[in-house]
C-alpha cells in the first residue's frame, strides 16, 4: 500500500471549475444581443463580417501558434471572441477582407506577437481596428472613398458627427433610436439596450464589475456638460457604451485594483470627451481605451491597495 | 440570525456530510508510532530517551530550553526502537523516536481533578509540560501564546470553532460530543490572560454545535456563541477575530497587539484535558474523509500513527485516489505515499479522486482580478505570482507576499490555475534569506 506514489503538488487541491475558457465563453454569451441587433438591422452585411472575422482570427491564431511552436489553443475561445469584436467594432458596409486584414493584426501582431494571451499591452480587438481606421484614412487619399468608422466613427450622419457640429436638431436620432435601436455607426453601436443586456449578464456572471464602465460613463458626462454637451446624448451615442463595457474592462488590458480601474476609467473618460470635442469624434473611444491600455502597467505599479489592517488601526479598548 | 463575517473569501464546496454526523470513534494501537521531534512552530527538541528505553505513555520524550517551543511524549507504552531521521508530513527528513507499541496499552488518564483551584501560572505550566499545540494546524506552541506581552493586555479570547476547510469536521464533533469540556478550557485561557470576554465563533453550517453550545454558555458571564458565515477562510485569525470583535489585526502584526486571544476548539478541550487528568497531547481527533475513503470517519488516532495505519481503520481506500492530503484540501500538505505519521496538527487525512483534485495545467495570467477580490488579506496575487516569476523579491513584497497566510483563495478562484501559494512560498524564503544577508553583512 505505500509503495504507492501520488500527486505533490502545492496546495490548494481544490480548485473552482471554471477556466478562461468559461469566462471567453460567457463573453460570446454577452455579445449575442448586440450581435443579434447588427444581423436584425445589416443582415447579409453584418452575417458576412462576422463570420469572415472569426474565420481570420481562429486561422490566424493557429498559424501564428504554429509558428511560434505553441499548442493550439482554439478551445480557449479568446480567438473566437476577438473575431466578434473585429466584427463588432467596424461598420457593416466595410468589405470583409478589410475587416479581415483587421482582425489579423488584432490576433497575429497584438495578441500572439506578443506572446500570447495575457502578455498583450493593448486590447487586440480594439488595435486592430484602429489600424484598419488609420489605413484606411491613407488609402482614401489614394483613389476609393471607404467608409470605415466606428467605434465612435463613421463618416456619414451619424450622432457624433451632430455633436461634433454641435448640432441637436434635424435628422439625429432621438434617444429612444439611440436607446432602443438606430442604423448608423458600427454593428455595436445599433442598439444600447443590447450593449446594456450583455453588460448584465457579464456583471451577474462577476467577469467584470462596475468600476472601470461606470468611472468612464461618469466621467464623460459630468465633462461633457461642463463643456457646455448635452452629457445624456454624450454619453449614449457612438461607442461609449460599448467600449465601456467590453472593451475597456478587458481583464488582460485593465488594472488590477478596484482603485486602480477607476482612475484608468476616467483618464479614458477624459480622454474621450477631449478628443470628441476638440479632435476627430471618428475613433475617439477606442483611440482612448488604447492609451488607458498603455497606461495600466504604470497603474497597478504605483496604485497598490491597502492591505488588510493598514487601513484603520482600531483603538485598543482596556479590559472593563 | 445575523451572520458575521469579512470582507473577500471564497465559497468552495464543503463536503462535510460525509462525517459530520458521525460521532468519534477511537482508532486502534498501530504496532509502531513514529513522533517526529518536532511538530511545532519554533525550536526543534532533543531526545531525552535513548533507543532500547521503557516507554510510558504520556512520558515527556522530547524537549528543548528554548522558549518557543513544546515537549513531545510518547502516546503509547512501548519500546524505542529507534531513533533516526524519517520524512515528516512535508516530506522533510526529522529526527523521530520510533517505539514499539505494547499489545495492550494502559487506559491512563481516567481521574479527573477540579481545575478552578489552579493559578495563571500554574495554567501555563500546565499547557507547557502537556506539549500543547494550535491544534487547528498551524501547531504553534499554546504556552507561548498564552504569555502575551506585559504591555498588550487581552480582554477577548476566541474559541476558533469555524472550521472553514472543506472535508473536517473534527473541530464539529468535538463541539457536539464534548461542549463542557470546551468551555472548561476556555475558561481556563479566560483566566490565564485575564480577559473578561470570551467567545466561541462557529460557522453556520454547524447550527447544531451553535444551539448545544448557545444553551450551555447560558449561565456563563462573559461568554456568548457568535454564528458566522459560512466562508472560506473564516477560521484564519485575522479573519476570524475582524468578524467577532470588528477589529483588525494590523500586518505582520500577532492578535495581541487588537487585545485578543485566538485559540481552537481542539486546543481548547486539550488545555482543559492536560489540566484536570494531566495528559498531554498524545492522540487527537481527525477526519478521515474524501471520494476514495471507503467509510468516512472522525477517529481518535495517538500521535506517531502511521497514515496508512490510519487509512485502514476505515475501510482503506477504493478507486483512484491521485493525490493524499494531510490537513484540509486548501492548505493540506500532498502525500508521496502514506508512511509519514499523524502528528499534533493533523486535523485530517484526505483520499482524493481525479474528479475533486484540480488537475489542470497552469496557464497565463489573464488579469481578470478574481485573486484580488477572494484574498481576505487585501493583497494582489496575480502581481505577487508575475514579480516571482521575475525574481523581483521586493516587488513581490511590495503586492504582499509576506502579508499572506497561504489560504489558497486566490488559487482556488484562479481561471488560469496559477499555483499562487507556491510562488508566495518562495518569494517569502528569498525575502527571508535576503534579509538574513543584509543582516549578517
Amino acid at each position: 500500500m505505500s509503495a504507492n506514489e501520488y500527486l505533490l503538488t502545492a496546495p490548494p487541491h481544490i480548485k473552482r471549475e471554471d477556466r478562461i475558457s468559461t469566462a471567453m465563453r460567457d463573453v460570446a454569451i454577452a455579445l449575442i444581443p448586440v450581435i443579434v441587433m447588427a444581423l436584425v438591422f445589416f443582415r447579409l452585411y453584418a452575417l458576412v463580417n462576422l463570420v469572415a472575422c472569426v474565420i481570420a482570427a481562429v486561422a490566424s491564431e493557429w498559424v501564428m501558434r504554429k509558428i511560434m511552436g505553441r499548442e493550439p489553443n482554439i478551445g480557449d475561445f479568446s480567438a473566437i471572441v476577438t473575431g466578434l469584436f473585429v466584427a463588432l467594432l467596424m461598420p457593416p458596409a466595410v468589405p470583409f477582407w478589410y475587416a479581415m486584414i483587421g482582425t489579423i493584426i488584432a490576433v497575429a501582431l497584438v495578441k500572439e506577437l506578443m506572446g500570447g494571451l495575457g502578455y498583450n499591452i493593448f486590447n487586440p480587438a480594439l488595435f486592430g481596428f484602429v489600424s484598419m481606421l488609420i489605413i484606411s484614412r491613407l488609402w482614401a487619399l489614394e483613389n476609393v472613398t471607404l467608409n470605415l468608422g466606428s467605434l465612435d466613427g463613421v463618416t456619414s450622419a451619424t450622432p457624433l458627427t451632430f455633436i461634433k457640429e454641435g448640432v441637436l436638431n434635424g435628422l439625429r436620432p432621438g434617444y429612444w433610436g439611440l436607446f432602443l435601436a438606430h442604423a448608423g455607426g458600427a454593428m455595436a453601436e445599433v442598439s444600447l439596450i443590447a450593449v446594456l443586456i450583455g453588460a448584465a449578464y457579464l456583471m451577474y456572471r462577476g467577469h467584470i464589475t462596475w468600476h472601470i464602465p461606470v468611472s468612464i460613463i461618469g466621467t464623460a458626462f459630468i465633462l461633457s456638460a461642463i463643456l457646455g454637451q448635452n452629457p445624456l446624448y454624450f454619453v449614449m451615442a457612438g461607442g461609449l457604451a460599448f467600449g465601456s463595457f467590453f472593451m475597456a474592462t478587458d481583464w488582460v488590458t485593465s488594472p488590477d485594483n478596484r482603485l486602480a480601474q477607476i482612475i484608468y476609467g476616467v483618464i479614458i473618460g477624459i480622454l474621450i470627451v477631449v478628443i470628441r470635442v476638440y479632435a476627430a469624434p471618428t475613433g475617439a473611444v477606442a483611440y482612448s481605451i488604447l492609451i488607458g491600455n498603455a497606461l495600466t502597467p504604470l497603474l497597478n505599479k504605483v496604485v497598490v491597495r491597502k492591505r488588510f489592517g493598514a487601513v484603520k488601526t482600531v483603538p485598543v479598548t482596556e479590559s472593563e | 440570525m445575523e451572520l458575521k463575517t469579512f470582507r473577500g473569501g471564497i465559497h468552495p464546496p464543503y463536503k462535510k456530510e460525509a462525517t459530520a454526523g458521525k460521532a468519534t470513534v477511537k482508532s486502534s494501537v498501530p504496532g509502531e508510532v513514529v513522533i517526529p521531534v518536532q511538530q511545532h512552530v519554533g525550536a526543534p527538541n532533543t531526545p531525552t530517551v535513548k533507543v532500547g528505553d521503557r516507554v510510558e505513555a504520556g512520558q515527556k520524550i522530547g524537549s528543548s530550553e528554548a522558549f518557543i517551543s513544546a515537549p513531545v511524549h510518547s502516546s503509547v507504552s512501548g519500546t524505542v526502537k529507534a531513533i533516526e531521521e524519517r520524512p515528516n508530513f512535508t516530506g522533510a527528513p526529522t529526527n523521530s523516536i520510533v517505539i514499539t507499541a505494547d499489545a495492550s496499552q494502559p487506559d491512563k488518564w481516567a481521574e479527573k481533578k477540579d481545575v478552578s483551584g489552579l493559578s495563571p501560572e500554574q495554567i501555563r505550566e500546565v499547557a507547557k509540560e502537556a506539549g500543547l499545540v494550535g491544534l487547528g494546524g498551524a501547531a504553534f506552541p499554546t504556552f507561548v501564546k498564552l504569555t502575551p506581552p506585559k504591555d498588550k493586555p487581552i480582554d477577548t479570547v476566541i474559541i476558533n470553532g469555524c472550521e472553514c476547510e472543506p472535508f473536517l469536521t473534527c473541530d464539529h464533533r468535538l463541539m457536539m460530543e464534548r461542549p463542557d469540556d470546551l468551555i472548561a478550557g476556555l475558561k481556563l485561557m479566560m483566566k490565564v490572560v485575564g480577559a473578561q470576554r470570551g467567545i466561541i465563533g462557529v460557522e453556520a453550517n454547524k447550527m447544531d454545535a451553535i444551539d448545544l453550545l448557545t444553551s450551555k454558555v447560558s449561565g456563563e458571564p462573559g461568554i456568548e456563541v457568535v454564528a458566522l458565515e459560512v466562508k472560506y477562510p473564516e477560521g484564519a485569525e485575522k479573519m476570524l477575530i475582524e468578524a467577532v470583535t470588528g477589529r483588525r489585526v494590523p500586518p505582520q502584526k500577532l492578535p495581541s497587539e487588537v487585545s485578543v486571544l485566538v485559540q481552537n476548539v481542539g486546543t481548547a478541550i486539550a488545555l482543559y484535558e492536560a489540566a484536570a487528568l494531566g495528559k498531554p497531547v498524545v492522540e487527537r481527533v481527525l477526519t478521515v474523509t474524501g471520494p476514495c475513503i471507503k467509510e468516512p470517519k472522525n477517529l481518535v488516532v495517538k500521535v506517531g500513527t502511521p497514515i496508512s495505519h490510519v487509512i485502514e481503520q476505515c475501510g482503506g481506500l477504493v478507486g483512484t485516489p491521485v493525490k493524499i492530503i494531510m490537513g484540509g484540501p486548501m492548505t493540506g500538505w500532498a502525500q508521496k505515499d502514506l508512511t509519514a505519521s499523524v502528528v499534533k496538527g493533523t486535523s485530517g487525512i484526505l483520499a482524493l479522486d481525479a474528479a475533486t483534485v484540480d488537475m489542470n495545467a497552469e496557464q497565463r495570467c489573464v488579469g481578470c482580478d478574481q485573486c484580488l477580490d477572494a484574498c481576505p488579506m487585501f493583497l494582489t496575487p496575480n502581481l505577487i505570482v508575475k514579480s516571482a516569476r521575475l525574481g523581483k523579491w521586493e516587488e513581490a513584497d511590495k503586492y504582499g507576499a509576506r502579508d499572506c497566510f497561504e489560504c489558497g483563495a486566490c488559487s482556488y478562484v484562479c481561471p488560469s490555475k496559477i499555483p499562487h501559494v507556491a510562488y508566495v512560498r518562495k518569494s517569502k524564503a528569498e525575502l527571508a534569506a535576503a534579509s538574513e544577508v543584509k543582516g549578517g553583512a
